[in-house]
């Protein structure tokens, strides 16, 4: 295998690693060497207020953003560039693929395909790229829908649907690829707060069977309870990280300790 | 006065005229058609090193009279080696012409759709052909059928220019029968008849498609272990 080098050993247990990882857009630098690991089974969220850069790691983790330094491994294995002859290049959208495959993303906008019904939706990509026969597919699509609890949605198409409907199909659209990770964008930002808790049940359930994930979140209810390990994010770096109740009860910075105060205040009437 | 059967008498001409037209502009759309969606892809590609060359030719084409475009094309392009008939100047005039458009119209189309629907696609591994050709096109074309059918009209309409290039079109075999026949009203009234006939299919073709396009039903789900007839 290409790319192996004498850190090899200590990667191997993560799915997701990134290694001093940095990205501009134009003069702003967006992210700051940031390093990030991510074990199996492991849930970690990840919270900042608007601007910290949280998304743009998640979409750089994604190559959805190209980062500018350093590296990020999807198992092991360097996502978006390669080395040739000693210079860094970008590597193809196939090679990209592939070494992505093992992560599914759900985005704070859904991005369901709105000429698909919720059904094809989920069904498109085992259809198109595992290559599964209609009948077959469908009848995974319908297990993955009844999963998020939307079975007898599967004809709808995506403007009929509630937010939070949107969002479940969009879960079960990643899902359907059989993904080892999970990473979410702001999943619920864009709900209204009564809709909140059926997406929030079912990434609780997601958590609970095991699924690595990796979520930017503004949901510290949700973050306190599920995730394993909480990261602050402030202006593009990595403040503070640890286990919930330690970050929510003892925050080290100032910076941590005045946006969980902000965060308070607004939840509190 | 009012003398219908000079129509009947000079038929062949009218006929003649409304087959030349026909298929000059049935020619000259499909080249700005296809052209068009040639220039949005370099357009839009990457790398971007066509963008600017494509972007200044729109701009040329919206910039240029249709008439003055056919004039360089029949009278110029023999001095520089480029001898076409009038009516394949014709074709080619309108095509040139035409693209230019037709590239804005889908453009504006790929633009419309959202980039998260592509990265969507992209993170389950659909590969960047499929993700054009099952996410993109299909969406973008509800959008850009208006508009095209729009354009399509446009063009038909100018194409009675090229009767100054000496194309025996609707428009010049109209205006031979005048100056035989010494009657201005009915060959003209005739002719108009006929462009508004054209136009009218293009415009029910236009608003079939868009209907055909909005109106997709969900196809039926066949109830999970079930039978068809299981179906409530």
């Amino acid at each position: 295998m290409p790319m192996v080098d004498s850190t090899t050993s200590t990667r191997q247990k993560a799915i997701v690693e990134a290694q001093g990882v940095s990205k501009q857009f134009g003069d702003l630098e967006v992210l700051t060497d940031i390093d990030f690991r991510l074990s199996p089974s492991e849930v970690v969220c990840v919270i900042g207020p608007s601007g910290s850069g949280k998304s743009t790691l998640l979409r750089c983790l994604a190559f959805l953003e190209p980062y500018d330094h350093g590296s990020v491994y999807i198992d092991s294995q360097l996502l978006g560039y390669e080395d040739s002859g000693g210079k860094r290049v970008r590597t193809s959208e196939k090679r990209v693929d592939e070494v992505r495959a093992p992560v599914g993303m759900v985005f704070q906008h859904f991005h369901l395909w709105p000429h698909r019904t919720a059904l094809e939706n989920v069904t498109e990509a085992l259809r198109l790229v595992n290559g599964l026969s209609r009948r077959e597919a469908d009848e995974e699509g319908m297990a993955m829908l009844e999963q998020v609890g939307l079975a007898d949605r599967a004809g709808h198409f995506p403007e009929s649907l509630s937010g939070g409907q949107k969002q479940r199909v969009a879960i079960a659209r990643a899902l359907a690829m059989k993904p080892r990770v999970m990473f979410f964008d702001e999943p619920t930002s864009a709900l209204d707060p009564e809709l909140v808790g059926e997406v929030l049940e079912v990434m609780n359930k997601l958590a609970a069977d095991g699924m690595t994930m990796v979520v930017v979140t503004h949901e510290m209810g949700f973050a306190a309870k599920v995730a394993d390990r909480v990261i602050f994010m402030d202006q593009g770096r990595v403040v503070e990280s640890g286990a919930p109740d330690k970050l929510f009860r003892h925050p080290q910075s100032e910076r941590l300790q005045q946006f969980l105060n902000t965060w308070r205040e607004r939840h509190i009437d | 006065m009012f003398d219908i059967t000079i129509l009947w008498e000079t038929r062949e001409l009218i006929l003649q005229g409304l087959w030349n037209t026909v298929w000059i502009c049935f020619l000259g759309c499909l080249l700005a058609l296809s052209l068009g969606l040639v220039l949005a892809a370099l357009r839009l590609a990457n790398p971007r090193i066509f963008s600017y060359p494509v972007a200044c030719y729109v701009e040329l084409c919206r910039g240029i009279p249709l008439l003055i475009l056919l004039f360089l094309l029949y009278y110029g392009g023999p001095s520089i080696g480029l001898t076409l008939s009038a009516s394949v100047a014709g074709v080619v005039g309108i095509g040139l012409y035409g693209a230019g458009y037709f590239a804005e119209i889908y453009r504006g189309g790929f633009k419309s759709v959202p980039k998260g629907h592509l990265e969507a696609a992209r993170m389950l591994g659909i590969s960047p052909w499929h993700v054009l050709t099952r996410i993109q096109i299909p969406q973008m074309a509800r959008l850009i059928v208006p508009p095209s059918t729009n354009q399509l009209i446009i063009l038909v309409k100018e194409s009675a220019l090229i009767s100054i290039i000496s194309v025996d079109d609707l428009t010049k075999n109209a205006t031979s029968i005048v100056n035989q026949t010494f009657q201005v009203i009915e060959p003209y009234l005739a002719v108009a008849l006929l462009y508004w006939l054209i136009i009218e299919l293009i415009a029910r073709g236009g608003y079939a498609l868009e209907k055909r396009l909005a109106n997709r039903q969900p196809r039926p789900i066949e109830p999970r272990g079930g039978t068809r007839h299981a179906h409530g």
